[in-house]
């Protein structure tokens, strides 16, 4: 059963942290530039995270996430190079269209800071489980009711898939066509869907009986197999990092009184 | 009526459900995908979790399911589309509840809802997002158009996500009847509500 | 006042129209071992669920009556107190896990988590159970990933690990090989020591038989009868309550012998061989009929593997004709991947197969639909029609029948499945038995040459399996090649002619049916047994062995030889 999470199993410096201090990262991460409000906080932040994405070998894996974003940044850029409302002295012209200074330098903060954001959360989602970040939410008060949900989605889909091919095998050896015009293929969409849901929504009737008899309902203090302290690592991380907000805390204030 | 609305059982089988209709989401968008069709088809299980467990469960189903798909793909800005997704599950929901979803004609009506709906969220998120674009082939093509034709980059996008949404969720909603229809009396009297227990 | 008592009890699902269970009233001693049979639909499934609450509670619907457990009324009592009190193993494997755990190990450990067992003693349990179940080799697979056999191992440890005072087993054993299940039986017999009271539904009436201190026997929703297996069993109209007494019981009747003490036939192997004793009845093979043998598959060193890691089936080669042809093996040889390759449905990574001269492996699913069928092991893989008809009518639909044709062929198909009825039903509305027979007719209505059974007797009572050994028997005297994989050894030496064992994705014995279940060694080490009856001679000592109570006669005695 191929996984849908994107979890990278290897072992790195990030893979070895409690979820608790990664997801303290992210935290940390969105809001020390934020807080010091100087545009090379975010390049700072965002090469740090990339740096990190590199030392953890998860360089390759993070492009998706890369990806995805190039075009936004594209279009950020040309919107507020363009009309950006500060806009006055003019940086460069393509033919008759003009970039002006103030908008693209509101565009590299803002692509900078996203860019930040999404390394600190490619770290997050590479290196950790979501069944054991489920698991640690829960031991410190998430519902496990809430908990299941998402740690079942991630078993549930790709147990679907794979029904999925198993009933295209069953329906293609009941002699059914995919492939074809546009009308033959939606034709198929739904024999092909329609038996997967049918038998997952069935099959939601048994597994709910399966969990209450398995105590899902029981108002019994859950236990847990795994149980994740924070090791001496996390503490000095995490430690480190609140005194990162701190610092940001205090430049902030520093300037604020220079300035006065 | 009224009060039933919104009435929601947080039972084990109704908690089973939710992450079943996200994978029934992911599966249409990838059914769709493997057989090239031009369309989404990704909230059909947001859909019929509405229908079964009510709107508060629809808009449960929408929301985590965005979040799992990001956390899935890797899609960051495709998030704040949670916001459609919650829209529709709250909408089919509370259709279903007020017997919009019994008929077939009244299904019809139930997806214009929805897709009003589904417009009036995505078309500011497409402008802030995208400069007004779907990413759909046929839909961003009409956008090309009007914008030539000088129409307001407001317009021009709410078109384009309004001819998009017609189609797919037009299509969406009748495939949810469908499926609801034909789900098992044994299955759709686990999710009714307010049943109680006779005595013999 | 007993530990178990149910009194009055009656119960009606929601949206139908009958009860299901039409007034209940026994009692059971704590420690008791009772078995539960009857016919399909017979109410054994609802009244298992009643014992823990799910029926009425979950389903709601009407109910009346009580069920207590050493004092706790089931029907009002919390989930926190009932889980710990009593378990279930569903009938069906499939959908009993969590659905939550990617590993083996956590799943059995998830009820173990929600009912607050510290780790230590967790981890212990867990590893208790996979012993028992002889699934510690699984511990890190993916539950959903493992053949039917393996997860049906991996759901009942997950009750057991739970350590209830009441277990409540329905059908627990249908896919587990012979031994497996034996194992089983003896593994829930030695829980009864320590005070665990065992209530188990099962069709195999000589494992209850021998194990039970009590059945129950229901028939439509009542209580028939409810007493010690020798009494039940030698009941005269036991056939009319859908089941058939145990082969040992049939054989000592054929052969009049009775139980000296209590003058009733005996229903265990052993009190069978021992009122037998020395008096070796003859044995008279029945001819079978015989058509002509036609060659059908032809498969030559195929390798396979699912993660390109471990190999399943590995450098096999076979040949295959029309004789209807039993597989048999130990859960997880490889039986059901088998005859996907020879279906199409998975393609070898080494090797070739041929149909009648023609390669199967360069040929599309679809393409072979009208040549080979194939019923799934699992009904809920195959059926997605909200009507039966529709659902029969969809393959010969697929491979250019008329819609008149078809209707006419499903009807024909479902009749053969004595299925008629059920025509307008949504197939997800019929239990389980009904429904794989459903999956079977969808098959036979496209009527192709070659047809295969994946453990096609699931759930079957004593009707259900008569309907698919004369469903067999018809194809077989039409020429068609049937191929099985069965667990059910009585039923592979009643209905097939031909039997290949498999082990660990080899084939370990190939042979005519008479001959094969006198290979001890090889059934040893697929963890088969013989048919019963086989097993009935081998323990008095008889030189030949016979496949069924037919094929025994009472010696002629010497007063009649004179
Ligand atoms: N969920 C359900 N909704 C409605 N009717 C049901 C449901 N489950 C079972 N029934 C009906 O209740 C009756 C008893 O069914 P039950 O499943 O208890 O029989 P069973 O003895 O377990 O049969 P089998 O041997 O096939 O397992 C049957 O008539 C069946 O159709
Ligand atoms: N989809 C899959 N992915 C990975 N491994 C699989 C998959 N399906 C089956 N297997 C493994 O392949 C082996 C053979 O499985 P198969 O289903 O063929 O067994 P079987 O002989 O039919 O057993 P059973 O009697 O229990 O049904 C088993 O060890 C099983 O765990
Ligand atoms: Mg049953
Ligand atoms: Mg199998």
């Amino acid at each position: 059963m191929k996984s849908i999470s994107l979890y990278v199993d290897k072992n790195s410096v990030f893979h070895n942290l409690h979820s608790f201090t990664k997801l303290f990262y992210l935290l940390t991460m969105i809001l020390v530039p934020a807080i010091a409000g100087n545009i090379w906080g975010f390049a700072a932040a965002a090469a740090f995270s990339f740096l990190m994405l590199i030392i953890c070998g998860l360089l390759k894996k993070a492009m998706p996430f890369l990806i995805f974003t190039i075009t936004i940044v594209l279009i950020i850029f040309i919107v507020q190079g363009l009309t950006y409302p500060g806009n006055e002295s003019v940086m460069f012209s393509l033919g008759k269209v003009e970039f002006y200074k103030e908008g693209i330098m509101y565009a590299l903060r803002i692509g900078l800071n996203f860019w930040n954001i999404l390394f600190a959360f490619a770290l997050l989602i590479l290196t950790t489980k979501p069944k054991d970040m489920v698991e640690d939410c829960e031991q410190i008060g998430l519902s496990p009711r809430f908990g299941y949900i998402i740690a079942s989605v991630f078993q549930i889909i790709p147990q679907m898939t794979g029904t999925m091919s198993t009933i295209t095998d069953a329906q293609r050896s009941r002699g059914m066509e995919t492939e074809g015009k546009l009308l033959t293929r939606a034709k198929a969409f739904i024999p092909l869907m329609a038996p997967v849901v049918m038998s997952s929504l069935i099959n939601t009737k048994e597994r709910a009986m399966a969990l209450e008899i398995r105590g899902f309902n029981a108002d019994i203090k859950k236990t847990y197999l795994y149980t994740r302290k924070l090791k001496t690592s996390d503490k000095v991380c995490l430690f480190l990092m609140g005194l990162s907000i701190l610092s940001s805390i205090a430049f902030r204030v520093v300037k604020w009184l220079i300035l006065k | 009526m009224k009060k039933n609305l919104f009435k929601t059982k947080f039972n084990t089988a109704v908690i089973v459900l939710i992450p079943v209709c996200i994978g029934i989401n992911f599966l249409g968008k990838f059914i769709a995908a493997q057989l090239k069709l031009p369309l989404w088809l990704d909230c059909i299980g947001t859909c019929i979790g509405a229908v079964l467990g009510g709107p508060v469960i629809g808009a449960i189903c929408g929301a985590v399911n965005n979040l799992v798909y990001t956390i899935t793909t890797g899609d960051v800005q495709s998030w704040p589309y949670f916001l459609t997704s919650i829209g529709i599950g709250l909408t089919v929901g509370i259709m279903a509840r007020l017997g919009n979803m019994e008929k077939f004609g009244k299904a019809l009506v139930t997806a214009f809802v929805v897709v009003v709906v589904a417009v009036a969220i995505s078309t500011p998120i497409n402008v802030i997002l995208w400069g007004g674009t779907t990413g759909v082939v046929f839909g961003d093509a009409v956008f090309t158009f009007l914008r030539e034709k000088g129409v307001g980059l407001w317009l021009a996008s709410l078109c384009d996500e309004a001819l998009i949404d017609l189609i797919d969720k037009f299509l969406t909603i009748v495939i949810t009847f469908f499926i609801v229809k034909a789900l098992p009396k044994t299955i759709t009297s686990v999710y009714s509500v307010g049943d109680e227990i006779k005595n013999l | 006042m007993a530990y178990i008592e149910v009194k009055g009890l009656k119960y009606q699902y929601p949206a139908t129209e009958t009860m299901a269970l039409k007034g209940l009233d026994f009692s059971i001693e704590k420690g008791e071992f009772i078995g539960v049979t009857g016919e399909n639909n017979s109410g054994k499934s609802t009244l298992c669920q009643a014992f823990v609450g799910l029926v009425p509670n979950f389903y709601r619907g009407a109910y009346g009556g009580s069920i207590t457990i050493g004092g706790l009324d089931i029907a009002k009592a919390s989930n926190a107190e009932i889980c710990t009190t009593v378990g279930l193993v569903f009938q069906n494997p499939y959908n009993q896990f969590s659905g939550a755990a990617d590993t083996v190990f956590d799943e059995i450990a998830f009820g173990l988590q929600n009912i607050g067992i510290e780790k230590q003693e967790m981890i212990r349990r867990v590893n208790e159970a996979m012993e028992m179940l002889d699934i510690t080799a699984y511990s890190d697979r993916n539950p959903f990933d493992l053949s039917g056999g393996q997860q049906q191992r991996v759901a009942i440890a997950g009750i057991l690990a739970m350590k209830p005072q009441v277990l409540v087993l329905d059908e627990p054993t249908s896919q587990l090989d012979p031994q497996g299940s034996e194992e089983v039986f003896k593994a829930i017999d030695t829980m009864t020591q320590a005070g665990i009271t065992i209530i188990i539904a099962e069709h195999k009436i000589e494992k209850i038989a021998e194990f039970a201190d009590k059945i129950l026997l229901l028939k439509d929703g009542l209580v028939a009868d409810f007493d010690t297996p020798e009494k039940v069993f030698s009941r005269n109209d036991i056939v009319s309550y859908g089941i058939d007494p145990p082969v040992y019981t049939s054989a000592a009747e054929k052969l009049d012998k009775r139980k000296p003490e209590s003058g009733l036939y005996p229903v265990t192997l052993s009190d069978a061989a021992k009122c037998i004793g020395t008096d070796i009845p003859r044995v008279v093979l029945k001819k079978r009929d015989e058509y002509p043998i036609e060659p059908t598959f032809d498969v030559s060193d195929i390798t396979f593997s699912y993660d390109g890691r471990k190999n399943i089936i590995e450098h096999l080669s076979l040949k295959l004709d029309s004789r209807p042809t039993a597989i048999i093996g130990q859960n997880g040889a490889g039986k059901t991947t088998l005859v996907k390759l020879l279906k199409g449905l998975l393609k070898p990574t080494q090797g070739s197969i041929t149909l009648a001269g023609e390669d199967v492996v360069g040929q599309t699913v679809a393409s072979l639909s009208s040549k080979i069928g194939y019923v799934f092991q699992n009904p809920n893989d195959q059926v997605f029609k909200n009507n039966v008809m529709d659902e029969v009518m969809f393959g010969p639909m697929n491979i250019g029948f008329t819609k008149e044709e078809a209707r006419e062929r499903s009807m024909e198909a479902l009749s053969e499945v004595q299925l008629e009825w059920a025509k307008d039903i949504n197939p997800y509305d019929l239990g389980l038995s009904d429904r794989k027979l459903v999956a079977i007719a969808s098959v036979l209505a496209m009527d192709t040459d070659i047809v295969i059974f994946d453990e096609p007797t699931i759930a079957q009572d004593r009707k259900g399996k008569a309907r698919i050994a004369e469903v067999i028997n018809k194809l077989e005297a039409r020429g068609k090649g049937v191929i099985g994989i069965l667990h059910d050894m009585d039923f592979v030496a009643q209905c097939f002619d031909r039997v290949i064992i498999m082990a660990q994705g080899t084939i370990l014995a190939d042979d005519e049916v008479h001959r094969v279940f006198t290979y001890v060694p090889a059934l040893d080490k697929a963890k088969l047994e013989p048919p019963h009856i086989a097993k009935l001679m081998n323990a008095i000592g008889s030189s030949q062995i016979a496949l069924s109570v037919d094929e025994i006669e009472k010696k002629a005695t010497a007063g009649a030889d004179r």
